[in-house]
């Protein structure tokens, strides 16, 4: 963190009273907690696309190879 | 070789990813807003993502009405597809965005609902899909549906010019918004890395509806014998 993103913090602590300092404390842990949850959302969609892509995949090849040996056994007869 | 393509780029992903989060933690704090401006490191790179993946689903769409070549079609379903999961990933950080900053986690906001209708459309496109056995019935069909479906995009993009909004004003490409160098170079690198992911995925989407035509042709042949 840079030190200069600290000065309003600093400004703000030496002005402030107990409630006004524990209200921002509370208003920034909200605002991380967004964030965290904003990233963890986005990666979480991604991710379960990803999975069911990978079923699918799976899926399509058992159901591939299943048909080939249908055609094999068909054209042995 | 395409297999080699795809965990090549699926690599250059990851790192760009990984690279970037330290580079976003690094930055400063938005004036305003705190930490969670850096949402839009995702909720950006997504919209732009998905919006360049509409544009191509309705040229595809333009191309199978034109050709009547299926793979057209493919191209159409697979970006479509790919597409709705990254409009979910910027409904979703948008909405958790609006919760910290508006205090509501939704407003039928001319930019919000649009989008919102965007991403109905596109699941309209996927259901109908599976609603139409015939190939070239259910092609066409999509197609001529895509087409309509891509109306909504020029208007998501432009509501926020167009219609009073709470949503915030653009700040690329515009004259009243600034974004500071930092914060542009690493939107740039997650944007690269987002439309590299959504190529990789819609490679391997359509890969899969390719391996299903495979498959019905397989069916008919069983089913001829």
């Amino acid at each position: 963190m840079h030190l200069y993103t600290l000065t309003p913090v600093v400004a703000f602590l030496l002005q402030a009273d107990a409630d006004a300092i524990r209200d921002e404390i509370g208003r920034l842990q909200r605002n991380f907690q967004g964030l965290i949850w904003g990233f963890v959302a986005a990666w979480v969609i991604l991710a379960a696309y990803t999975l069911m892509l990978t079923f699918r995949e799976r899926k399509i090849r058992r159901e591939m190879e299943r048909l080939k040996s249908m055609v094999e056994e068909s054209e042995k007869k | 070789m395409r297999q080699k393509v795809i965990i090549v780029m699926l690599a250059l992903v990851a790192i760009l990813l990984a690279r970037n989060l330290y580079a976003i933690s690094m930055l400063p704090d938005e004036m305003r807003q705190g930490q969670i401006f850096r949402i839009i490191y995702f909720h950006v790179p997504a919209a732009a993502a998905a919006m360049t993946g509409s544009a191509v689903a309705l040229v595809a769409s333009v191309l199978f009405l034109v050709t009547k070549k299926f793979q057209y079609d493919a191209l159409a379903v697979a970006v479509t597809e790919v597409g709705l999961a990254f409009l979910a990933v910027n409904l979703v950080t948008g909405s958790i965005w609006a919760h910290v900053i508006w205090g509501v986690w939704w407003a039928w906001d001319p930019r919000l609902t649009s989008a919102l209708i965007c991403w109905i459309l596109y699941a309209g496109y996927m259901i109908l899909r599976q609603a139409l056995e015939e190939p070239t019935q259910r092609a066409t069909f999509a197609a001529v549906y895509s087409i309509f479906a891509f109306t909504d995009v020029p208007i998501v993009y432009f509501s926020i010019r167009w219609w009073r909004t709470i949503h915030p004003q653009p700040v690329f490409f515009s004259k009243e918004g600034y974004f500071p160098p930092d914060w542009s170079r690493a939107l740039a690198i997650n944007m690269v890395a987002m439309f590299l992911l959504y190529a990789v995925l819609t490679m391997i989407r359509l890969r899969q509806e390719q391996t299903q035509r495979e498959i019905d042709y397989l069916r008919r042949t069983v089913h001829a014998i």
